[in-house]
């Protein structure tokens, strides 16, 4: 539908061209005036049409492609918080932050830590995969962008992410697993931070976040070459 | 070498406030250097590549060392004469 409002103009311009020929070019109300002349959509003829009127103009896929581009949200991987720097957090006590030996046993809702289920968030550049596992490593339940009804391009955005996270704690909380749940994220893409912010907003209480990007600053087998755009 | 499991790279979640927490693990693996390393090990760069680099984020330093500086003694603020030149 909204395809055709878009076009509407651009089927005006091309009848315009034609009732003026290509040289003249008339003031706007004269223009309008003689498009509704002779403008089967908008003309004194158009209340007897009873059938809409259905044209193509010719679109290339390179300009389609640069409209989807330009209307996709930009580039987040989801470290926003990389640079700034939080003055609140240096008055504070470190202890309860970060984990220490007694974190293992340290009971969350009756629960030890070691024992809470995890939540696995792969964050790639392209999509966001969401698991509940069993502390055991046991899988639970799996959701992906994909599974959200999000095709493509648009699986790799934080938008998804979060409504994955969201909900994946909502069905989670429905199939019984109510418990708290630590989260440990992967990778960097634009679903890292949402995603953890879904599973909040769905109603997930989450405990800790921990991150397992598998990082090597030793050498390591050679990777793919560049890509080349 | 592996990381242990839930007790490096982690963070607790203090009073339901997870988005503080993201925060503060994104901000010190960035620190620390580990989002820069998986963004440069996550395609092979070449020598020269590598080369390159590393000569532009020497002079990078050296200059970034020498402003610091001069910005430091600019902004002293026991001086004799707090506006010299000035009528």
């Amino acid at each position: 539908m909204l395809r055709q409002a878009i076009l509407v103009p651009r089927i005006f311009s091309f009848l315009e061209r034609s009732v003026l020929g290509s040289g003249e070019r008339a003031g706007g109300l004269l223009a309008q005036e003689t498009c509704k002349a002779t403008c089967l959509l908008c003309g004194p003829q158009s209340s007897s049409i009873k059938r809409p009127l259905h044209t193509t103009v010719p679109r290339s896929k390179a300009e389609d492609r640069k409209e989807m581009l330009a209307s996709m949200p930009k580039k987040d991987e989801g470290t926003e918080g990389e640079k700034t720097i939080d003055v609140d957090l240096l008055s504070k006590r470190f202890e309860d932050i970060f984990p220490d030996e007694n974190t293992p046993s340290r009971l969350f809702d009756g629960i030890p830590y070691s024992q809470l289920n995890i939540c696995d968030i792969k964050a790639t550049k392209n999509n966001t995969i969401i698991s509940l596992n069993d502390h055991k490593g046991k899988a639970l339940m799996l959701r992906s962008c994909g599974m959200e009804g999000f095709k493509n391009t648009r699986q790799g955005t934080n938008i998804a992410a979060q409504a994955t996270g969201i909900s994946l704690a909502m069905r989670a909380i429905a199939k019984g697993f109510k418990d708290p749940v630590r989260v440990r994220v992967s990778g960097i893409g634009p679903g890292r931070m949402s995603a953890i912010k879904g599973l909040s907003m769905g109603g997930m209480n989450v405990v800790s976040i921990t991150d397992s990007t598998r990082v090597s600053f030793a050498p390591t087998a050679r990777a793919r070459k560049q890509r080349r755009l | 070498m592996r990381h242990a499991s839930f007790i490096a790279r982690t963070v607790l979640v203090q009073n339901g406030n997870v988005e503080q927490a993201v925060r503060l693990i994104n901000r010190i693996m960035g620190r620390e250097g580990f989002l820069e390393q998986y963004r440069l090990t996550r395609y092979y760069e070449k020598p020269y590549q590598t080369r390159r680099r590393i000569n532009y984020t020497k002079c990078k330093a050296i200059y970034n060392e020498d402003m610091d500086r001069k910005i430091e003694f600019l902004l002293r603020k026991n001086r004799v004469e707090p506006y010299p030149g000035y009528c």
